[in-house]
């Protein structure tokens, strides 16, 4: 197995990157920050047999992604897996208070290096003609909408539909296209937002966070591990036969 | 039946990859209609990772069911709740402790215009397919949260769940399924807090006794190419490769979930 991890200095990224050459696999991590190197070199003792490298890359410019996953697939000589986990928060504002350059950033991040990353990973995977598996990350908030979030949402909803898409595109390549769309993960990003709804409605951190896990029945945030795990399972043969969806891993926050 | 947990080297079938061996060690599965298709194939996938299981059906196990002294197997009609309690109780004896895995895969699937669907055959889908997945949910439950157990619930729904089939008119079988899902989200909801988890997953076509598909193989071989984009039927071993996924701790942040395993067909 040659996965490339974007997004995977840190956080939900290097989760899955740390499981995934845990299970054998070489890896390739992409990330806009040079921590990414730092990152790749200490899981690389950790991988049972394949190599783990850092690319020091943006994944959401053109140029700049082609030649990142390019870059990968010379060093792992190719790619039969690709998680497109890059991605920003924010603005954390109402519609009418933000400019169009802010939110557009979100969108032209979160949706563009899925664009992005899943073609030069597609390009190359029907090159090979040995099928393949791409998973793009969602988000509870591209399934329901939330008010402060619409850049964000946007963006996680139109990857649903990419995903869709895609995996009707590369069905006939057997490249399989899967959403992962976490619920409240355990990440910085998610304590940030945390921080910055308390300050905005005069209340604490510790408040926000038992408001978020009051609606989430398994009464917990989720993991790094939690995610890495169903990643790992989506981009195996045991999920051979699913592909186009979206799958929430989310604690069971969706439903209540 | 032995309690141990321990894997041991099996000759039953692995699925779609080689089965991490002892995903499933020590864990007690009681499987209902599990002496065929589906059900029988997450058996074998079941015992192969490491688990007991008990499988519960009205029909006998098959020659080709797996024995062992990690099988057993408890003959019981699942629209009956005396059956299903007493098969329950059975189960978690012979299991040495309450089933901790619990795959609802008992159904049947008749085909029939609306037009000539009596309200009979209606009854008796609803009760094979919906009842019974309640019933043997609650004792399953019932009996985890008496012991202060977590555990995992797999139900199987169905792609007619989620779309409308003109070719297969189904009324009884789509609402039944569609019916499975909100009830495995009702299950997630109201047992999380006791740590059991609930999912679906939601086969498409596949290359099972109870596949229609391929009766016309001229006109199952045009939908497969139309309506399904991996352009194949799935088989049994794919779809258990997902249950024993959502069964296993590998999935401890999914519930409430239905997963299509359908090649793609639901995203046409």
């Amino acid at each position: 197995m040659r996965a490339v991890v974007t997004g995977a200095a840190r956080g939900l990224g290097e989760a899955v990157a740390v499981r995934l050459a845990a299970d054998g696999a070489s890896v390739a991590l992409i990330d806009i920050g040079r921590e990414v190197e730092r990152t790749a070199g200490r899981i690389s003792p950790a991988s049972e047999a394949g190599q783990v490298i850092g690319i020091v890359a943006d994944v959401a410019d053109e140029t700049a992604c082609d030649a990142a996953i390019a870059q990968a697939a010379g060093a792992l000589g190719g790619v039969d897996a690709l998680v497109n986990n890059a991605g920003v928060g924010g603005p954390d504002t109402h519609v009418v208070d933000t400019a169009f350059r802010d939110f557009w950033r979100v969108v032209q991040v979160n949706l563009g290096s899925a664009f992005l990353g899943s073609r030069a990973a597609a390009r190359i995977m029907i090159e090979q003609g040995s099928g393949g598996a791409i998973v793009n990350i969602g988000s509870i908030f591209g399934q329901q909408g939330v008010a402060g979030g619409a850049g964000y949402c946007a963006s996680k909803a139109a990857i649903a539909l990419l995903t869709h898409s895609l995996a009707l595109e590369l069905a006939p390549h057997d490249i399989r296209v899967n959403t992962i769309a976490p619920g409240n993960m355990a990440t910085e990003m998610h304590w940030d937002e945390l921080r910055s709804r308390a300050a905005a409605s005069g209340t604490t951190f510790e408040q926000q966070v038992d408001r978020v896990l009051r609606g989430v029945p398994l009464r917990r945030h989720g993991t790094g591990a939690d995610v890495a795990g169903a990643i790992a399972w989506l981009i195996s043969g045991d999920a051979s036969y699913v592909t186009g969806q979206t799958i929430g891993v989310n604690g069971g926050v969706w439903l209540s | 039946m032995a309690v141990s947990g321990s894997a041991e080297p099996s000759t039953a079938a692995a699925g779609a990859r080689d089965a991490p061996a002892g995903r499933m060690a020590g864990r007690r599965a009681l499987v209902t209609g599990g002496v065929s298709g589906i059900g029988l194939a997450t058996v074998r996938r079941l015992r192969a990772e490491g688990a007991q299981v008990v499988t519960l059906d009205r029909r006998p196990p098959g020659p080709d069911a797996p024995t062992g002294d990690r099988t057993a197997h408890v003959a019981a009609d699942v629209t009956s709740p005396p059956q299903v309690a007493a098969a329950v109780r059975e189960a978690a004896r012979l299991l040495g402790g309450p089933a901790d895995v619990l795959l609802n895969a008992a159904g049947v699937y008749r085909i029939r215009p609306m037009l000539d669907l009596s309200a009979a055959e209606w009854d008796e889908t609803l009760a094979v397919n919906l009842r019974g997945p309640f019933l043997v949910g609650q004792a399953f439950a019932a009996a985890l949260i008496e012991a202060g157990l977590p555990g995992a619930i797999v139900n199987i729904g169905s792609t007619a769940a989620l779309v409308a089939d003109a070719a297969e008119p189904s009324a009884h079988y789509n609402a039944s399924k569609a019916g499975v899902l909100a009830l495995t989200r009702q299950m997630a909801v109201e047992w999380a807090p006791h740590g059991i988890r609930a999912n679906a997953v939601c086969p498409g076509v596949i290359d099972t006794p109870m596949l229609r598909l391929m009766d016309n193989p001229a006109a199952g071989q045009a939908y497969l190419e139309a309506g399904v984009p991996l352009r194949r039927l799935g088989t049994a071993d794919e779809v258990a490769a997902v249950i024993v996924f959502l069964a296993s701790t590998e999935a401890s942040y999914l519930t409430g979930v239905a997963i299509p395993v359908d090649g793609g067909s639901t995203a046409i």
